[in-house]
């Protein structure tokens, strides 16, 4: 009967294994795609395995992933083994109440533990700063930092934070089962105290170490949601790049990071596995079968006179570790950085490449997704930035809260390359804070392979008819202000039922099921993949995506007939940016007429810059060797027809504000 | 010696209160303020307009958890019958996925979930699409993408405790109660089952926390349009609303909740006995 029974139960097994894997096999197959979609099979290549070598977000997050989860690791099982010792020599009660807390982390969801020592981090901070400063006026023999912010060492301190827990939990029932009188026993024939640790206890606990170390290292490797809360700004881990990857086009190169990542702890397990097995079977066998040459080396070098080698090695190998850690730590902060944080898809990346060789700076480039999640991550105290490039009511909003630093324009010559219609505007009027950065108009963009009619009103986004086919875009501001114009009301109205009427429009919508999800630069791959028909976003993102779309897509821009939200986004320093000079640098680069053609090829964003936005078409011509279509060129710098029909956002007073944030968490609560 | 050794404890508590008792309290204080820091109840009056979203995430990860269950426990026992060798190959197997980032394995089902994805693609060639006379199947930004994606995630999570407690099990007990003339079925109902309690008690936690709060997977498999708490909670630090202190009061409740689960359900247990991984 038990023999029937096998078959059935292995092909659950098998199927459950088929589950579990399906998905990665994919991944691995998409990483040898030619081309770069995860869902089109395009021929077999290995050019993403070269770019990802190439790519210094992916193998710096790779590297800072690697570190953190093997620093903690190691930390937090050295800490965790002595603690559980010390708490299995106390007595049971005390215990009981500390492995109480010691549950903590691990019953807590992961959001709770990342968001309270976030909150914990910053606080302490904020204390920091304060003593920092007051100790700083009463001596001058030492100057202490006076600005932390999230970053390597919260991260790590997290880390080792969710990691001795596992440990403990591991070594606990070790030395639950190990006799305590053996310790003493040893003690009496002689031993020192810790000779009897390292010979008696640590052999008898080691299964338990070694299983906690295991598990410690697979929650950091794992782990995102902590991560998240407490990296900052200034390192990222891989899952953190390829959350922000997932928000934007996943390359394959990140499937062929994980494919090299996946092999390798493949074969790690194998070998493991293959090691036990063969043991299995020499003591099933006895000892008749000839050791191979490698066993005969292995054991060879087990025996007690090489133990000196044994140490050489290990100590060898400590200290390359310790010397690469050190030597890349070194290499990266000995060199004037400067942190930089734009949107995605925001730059043509051979910039970075040509301004780190023109000035030796390097430079840190980080993006965010949207106006307010930006404003989210400086109020959190999670940024170190000295560059951002918000949009122009953020920007209202920045400066109205003194969090922005005034540009020293003598630094920024090509300043006076901005086309004037860009300069004194509302946001900033006396150009004091900013440099534009690019200019455009938000709009429909929709697939004519789905939707056989022409789009002309905002009304297309609420329509039942596309139900589960529309893209809400995700931040309040674009979301509500569409609605706006939709019901015939300025962006900038202050009313609050016209505000709340907008927003009923948008969550009625959303509670039809009209929306198929709220998307920002995700709508890259959506629309050109042809899973949605009809978003909102950017003219200059449009263009990019009819340049990436798939076959059977068609997809058109409309600014609809109600008007719509024209918009600029400028270059601006944040208040006490510790790199000030670089970060004038960057922006002076950045604002080149050189810079601003490069970018707008490349992003298909309009320039502020005047000369830019004359010799782009003859840019276009010279470069591809075909004219730029007059239309192209028109949806990109909207002409001042087109303008007139739209209007910018501006800061708004207070109450809205708070009015717009209540609002916006509420959509997709009912 | 006995107190010798109890001083390596002193670090360690040290620590805990640092980095665990602490950051809590600090959460509490925000939960319990306003953005000036005064004192207010006002994040908790809040807290009814979002009962939609308590009880959609509790439903979907209850929804989850019962599914790794139904699979989980099977799978487990079975594996905990099979030859060591097996056991060993399957328990690698059911790890190595997690050395994998859980982010790039749910965008994997998203390519494959798309209206346009994978899934959609083999329908249209087989003809189902044609048949149903639907242009494409909807399933993400759908609850059941959402489940999907936790329990693939979590599976693992309830797989390895149900497991090492099974094989665990003293194999003379079975061979007792059928001495005494238990059939299979009623062994496995009197002794099996509630011996591997502690076990499914271990598992139901650790798939239960992670996809009650979770944020990643609604907001890739889910579309976002209807947010669990993990999105709800994310969204006032870092996302496109920033309040904290409504963000703080809504973790401290999720908390609350979570933990008088777990107690009421160890209680069920009578749950002395640790589960522990591996």
């Amino acid at each position: 009967m038990k023999k029937q029974n096998r078959l059935g139960s292995r092909l659950v097994i098998g199927l459950m294994f088929l589950f579990l894997y399906a998905p990665i096999i994919l991944l691995i197959i998409f990483s040898f795609n030619a081309g770069d979609s995860s869902a089109v099979w395009k021929g077999f290549s290995l050019h993403w395995y070269g770019k990802l070598f190439q790519n210094r977000l992916i193998m710096e997050s790779v590297y800072t992933t690697l570190l953190v989860s093997l620093l903690a690791t190691v930390i937090a099982t050295v800490a965790g083994t002595f603690a559980a010792i010390g708490l299995y020599s106390l007595g049971r009660r005390r215990r009981e109440a500390l492995l109480t807390v010691n549950n903590i982390p691990m019953m807590n969801a992961d959001i709770v533990t990342g968001v309270s020592l976030c909150l914990f981090f910053v606080a302490f901070f904020q204390g920091w700063g304060t003593f920092a400063r007051w100790f700083n006026s009463i001596q001058s023999a030492v100057e202490l930092p006076d600005r932390l912010v999230l970053g390597f060492t919260t991260l790590l301190l997290a880390h080792i934070a969710f990691d001795i827990p596992y440990v403990i939990l591991n070594v606990a029932p070790k030395l639950r089962q190990m006799d305590r009188n053996l310790m003493d026993a040893a003690q009496d024939l002689g031993c020192t105290w810790m000779q009897a640790f390292g010979k008696v206890m640590l052999p008898e606990i080691k299964p338990g170490i070694v299983s906690g170390a295991l598990i410690a290292f697979t929650m950091s490797i794992d782990d995102f949601i902590i991560s998240y809360f407490t990296a900052g700004s200034a390192s990222s881990t891989l899952a953190m790049t390829i959350y922000g990857m997932t928000k934007k086009r996943v390359t394959p190169e990140v499937n062929a990071v994980s494919t090299l990542l996946f092999l390798s702890v493949l074969v790690l397990l194998v070998l493991s596995n293959l090691k036990e097995v063969r043991q299995e079977a020499r003591e099933r066998l006895g000892t008749t079968r000839k050791s191979s040459a490698l066993d005969r080396a292995r054991q060879k070098f087990a025996e007690p006179r090489y133990l000196w080698l044994r140490r050489w090695a290990a100590g060898v190998l400590a200290c390359a570790f310790v010397a690469s850690v050190g030597f890349l730590s070194y290499a990266t902060s000995s060199r004037p950085v400067v942190n930089v944080c734009s949107w995605g898809e925001y730059i043509d990346e051979d910039l970075i490449t040509q301004f780190e060789e023109q000035t030796g700076i390097r430079v840190n480039y980080q993006t965010a997704e949207s106006n307010e999640a930006l404003y989210s991550l400086l109020k959190s105290g999670g940024a170190d930035y000295d560059v951002v490039v918000p949009s122009d009511y953020m920007i209202g909003r920045l400066i109205a809260e003194d969090m922005l630093e005034p540009l020293d324009y003598s630094k920024i010559p090509n300043f006076s390359l901005i086309d004037d219609r860009f300069k004194g505007l509302s946001y900033d009027p006396d150009n004091e804070y900013t440099v534009p950065y690019t200019w455009g108009t938000l709009g429909i963009i929709y697939n004519r392979a789905v939707v056989d009619e022409e789009i002309t009103s905002w009304s297309a986004l609420y329509d039942d008819k596309y139900a589960g086919n529309v893209l809400l875009i995700n931040n309040s501001r674009d979301a509500i202000g569409e609605a706006l114009l939709y019901l015939g009301y300025s962006v900038n109205t202050t009313d609050e039922a016209e505000i709340r009427q907008a927003y009923e429009l948008v969550a009625d919508a959303n509670r039809r099921g009209v929306f198929q999800g709220r998307v920002m630069d995700e709508v890259f791959q959506k629309m050109e993949g042809g899973n949605a028909a009809i978003a909102t976003y950017y003219a200059g993102d449009y263009l990019s995506m009819v340049d990436n779309q798939a076959d059977g897509v068609d997809l058109a821009f409309v600014i609809p007939e109600e008007g719509s939200n024209w918009f600029v986004d400028a270059m601006c320093m944040l208040k006490d940016a510790p790199h000030q000079e670089e970060a004038h640098k960057w922006i002076n680069f950045i604002a080149s007429t050189e810079a601003n053609l490069a970018n707008m090829d490349y992003i298909w964003y309009a320039s502020p810059n005047r000369e830019a936005l004359e010799r782009y078409p003859a840019y276009y011509e010279k470069r591809y060797g075909e004219e730029l279509d007059p239309e192209i060129y028109e949806i990109m710098a909207a002409p001042p027809e087109t303008l007139e029909r739209c209007e910018a956002y501006q800061n708004l007073p207070g109450e809205t504000l708070s009015l717009y944030k209540k609002l916006w968490t509420q959509l997709g609560v009912d | 010696m006995k107190n010798k050794l109890s001083w390596f404890a002193v670090p360690y508590v040290g620590w805990m209160a640092l980095m665990v008792v602490i950051p809590i309290l600090i959460m509490v204080v925000y939960a319990f303020t306003t953005a000036e820091f005064q004192g207010t109840l006002e994040n908790f009056a809040e807290m009814g307009t979002y009962a939609s979203v308590f009880l959609r995430s509790f439903r979907l990860a209850i929804i989850a958890t019962l599914v790794c269950l139904l699979i989980g426990y099977p799978v487990s026992y079975w594996m905990a019958h099979e030859g060591p060798g097996f056991q060993r190959l399957a328990m690698a197997l059911i790890m190595l996925p997690m050395w994998m980032n859980f982010l790039l394995r749910t965008y994997s089902w998203m390519s494959i979930l798309e209206n346009n994805g994978l899934l959609n693609q083999f329908f249209k060639t087989i003809g189902l699409l044609d048949a149903l006379g639907v242009e494409y199947i909807p399933m993400i930004g759908t609850p059941g993408a959402v489940v999907l994606g936790m329990v693939y995630n979590y599976l693992p999570f309830m797989i390895l405790p149900i497991y090492s407690v099974i094989v665990k099990l003293d194999g003379s007990l079975l061979e007792a109660a059928r001495d005494l003339g238990a059939d299979s079925r009623r062994v496995f109902r009197k002794v099996i089952l509630p011996l591997s309690l502690p076990g499914v008690l271990s598992g139901v936690t650790m798939v239960f926390v992670p996809s009650v709060s979770t944020f990643a997977i609604s907001r890739l498999l889910g579309g976002g349009t209807q947010i669990m708490l993990g999105d709800l909670i994310e969204q006032q630090f870092l996302g496109g609303a920033y309040d904290p202190h409504l963000g703080a009061a809504i973790s401290m409740v999720m908390m609350v909740i979570v933990v008088l689960c777990m107690v009421v359900m160890n209680h069920f247990g009578e749950g002395e006995e640790q589960a522990v991984m591996l």
